[in-house]
């Protein structure tokens, strides 16, 4: 036992280990990553399960399939799917939103709809996108709409409603018109909560993505999850479901790093490793 | 320069009472005068004050700046707020260019205008900086480079030093003062201390609450430039004097307002 230096008297706190420290160290999200491709691997081996293949059999048939061909159109033809979807649910959420906002009156006549759309399981919306827009792309883009842009409005009305009244305010002693309001303060100070609407949108549009094309018409990664489904090809399941989830995180990255630039001047609350 | 007359505002409060914000209000302020408004928390000073900006609508009686009757805020007069109102996202110089930009000024005149006043209140240096990287004190230098950018004929100051800490509070009288001796302009300055009412206001109009109302216009005959300085104003009899007359009367005021020392005239009468 060497003496103890000054450092190491922390008010309160035993003397940091060197093990725990270098713990502490590692970088949380690939850590926890590779202790869950662990977990996975472990329990579907021991569980010997049909329906529950270890990670390393997924693995195998994601290159296999990938190695054919098939997982790359199918990639791509979602990948529209959901750009279509996710722009309109954008653009429109961003306009109901913010019309819902700032006018009450458009908040009382559209908050009911919307309220009720979002707590609606989307799925039932199927059937009609399905007899009205036949059982095409735009079906399919309609489900993705129907599951992202309500959170989206919903997310962006409160924010608009929440922006600091005395910021407007003080637009306005300057002679700003509504238009500049709404840009140049407005916008701004709904930022983060319209991101974090964005966000949650982005998640549910992949889940409507695939719905869609599990269930409308049958193309994209969601006819591969039909299709391996009826072969009872749990490993071909999983394989295009670790593709859905990379869609879903690389679309997540991208809005962060909106977000990130949007929203730079919010005070961080969350707390700092030393 | 501003004329007020007449000047009504009511308000029903969330438990349905109906308050008189301001009944039957008249001020004159002249060309370049620096007029402080002091009252009791809720006299309305901070309603008057919205009036004149053209930030808020009133009930009875007319407002007019120059001879023209408000009707909204407009480019003669500029507010400095309370609580800064500054953009969090915005840097220091797009905040104090924001009044500029809103009138439509364009962006190379906008940052020349903004620098040259960023270096009036002391900033030099900050201008790339957030308002969450600064001081109360040095926001509220930003907030008044702001008014000032769009070199307004009236400067309406709302408790602008409330917020900060008694020594800030010192020094930026001190800068505010130093500012307007250089570049005059009619001032309404609303605030709650008397000290600071007397050592900035050519005159202090004096308002008693509830209804809001002008109970006393004090003028305060202190040479200028004045100073907290050893041989300065603030040292003088005279500011002692005035500063104790205002509390006296404020203390008078806030006294009717406790129930236990009302003035009841039907006991009187018994």
């Amino acid at each position: 036992m060497t003496a103890p230096t000054p450092v190491e008297h922390r008010p309160g706190g035993a003397r940091r280990r060197p093990a725990a420290a270098r713990l502490r160290r590692l970088p949380a999200a690939p850590v926890s990553l590779a202790a869950g491709a662990a977990a996975w691997e472990a329990v579907g081996r021991t569980a010997d399960a049909s329906a529950l293949p270890p990670l390393s059999t997924v693995l195998d048939r994601l290159v296999e399939a990938t190695r054919q061909g098939t997982i790359a159109s199918s990639l791509a033809d979602s990948l529209v799917n959901l750009a279509l979807g996710l722009v309109i649910s954008l653009a429109a959420g961003l306009l109901v939103g913010t019309a819902m906002g700032r006018w009450r009156r458009v908040d009382a006549a559209l908050g009911v709809y919307v309220h009720a759309l979002l707590a609606a399981p989307s799925l039932v919306f199927a059937p009609v996108f399905f007899s009205l827009l036949g059982a095409g792309r735009a079906s399919i883009v309609a489900v993705v709409v129907t599951y992202a842009v309500f959170v989206v409005v919903v997310n962006t009305a409160a924010g608009v409603r929440s922006v600091p009244p005395h910021l407007v305010e003080m637009a306005h002693s300057y002679g700003a018109s509504e238009r500049q309001v709404l840009v140049r303060v407005v916008l701004p100070a709904a930022a983060p909560l319209i991101m974090a609407g964005v966000r949650l949108g982005v998640g549910r549009a992949v889940t409507g993505m695939i719905n869609g094309e599990m269930f409308i018409s049958v193309v994209g990664l969601g006819r591969l999850v039909t299709e391996a489904g009826g072969r009872f090809d749990s490993a071909g399941v999983l394989a295009v479901l670790l593709i859905v989830i990379a869609v879903a995180l690389a679309a997540l990255a991208l809005v962060q790093a909106v977000d990130r630039t949007v929203t730079r001047w919010v005070p961080r609350t969350w707390k700092e490793e030393r | 320069m501003i004329t007020i007359q007449g000047l009504s505002k009511s308000f029903t409060t969330r438990s349905g009472e109906r308050v008189d914000a301001l009944r039957d209000v008249s001020l004159d302020v002249g060309e370049n005068e620096f007029l402080t408004v002091l009252g009791p928390s809720g006299c309305g000073k901070t309603t008057l004050l919205r009036a004149v900006a053209g930030l808020v609508p009133w009930d009875g009686g007319d407002i007019a700046v120059d001879g023209s009757p408000v009707r909204g805020p407009g480019p003669d007069r500029a507010v400095v707020f309370q609580n800064f109102a500054l953009l969090p996202w915005a840097t220091v110089l797009d905040n104090v260019a924001f009044g500029l930009r809103m009138r439509g000024v364009g962006r190379a005149e906008r940052a020349e205008r903004a620098r040259s006043l960023i270096a009036t209140v002391g900033l030099e240096g900050c201008e790339a900086k957030l308002p969450g990287e600064l001081s109360g004190g040095m926001q509220q230098r930003v907030g008044i480079a702001r008014a000032l950018t769009v070199r307004p004929r009236v400067l309406l100051m709302d408790e602008p030093f409330g917020a900060v800490d008694e020594q800030t509070r010192r020094l930026l009288q001190e800068e505010l003062l130093a500012i307007w001796e250089e570049h005059r302009m009619t001032v309404v300055f609303i605030t709650h201390s008397m000290e600071e009412a007397v050592l900035l206001g050519d005159r202090v109009a004096l308002m008693s609450a509830r209804p809001g109302r002008i109970a006393e216009i004090v003028p305060v005959r202190l040479p200028r430039p004045r100073s907290r300085d050893v041989g300065g104003v603030a040292r003088s009899g005279e500011y002692a004097e005035i500063t104790a007359y205002l509390w006296e009367r404020l203390r008078d005021m806030h006294a009717e307002h406790r129930p236990d020392r009302a003035h009841r005239p039907d006991e009187v009468a018994s």
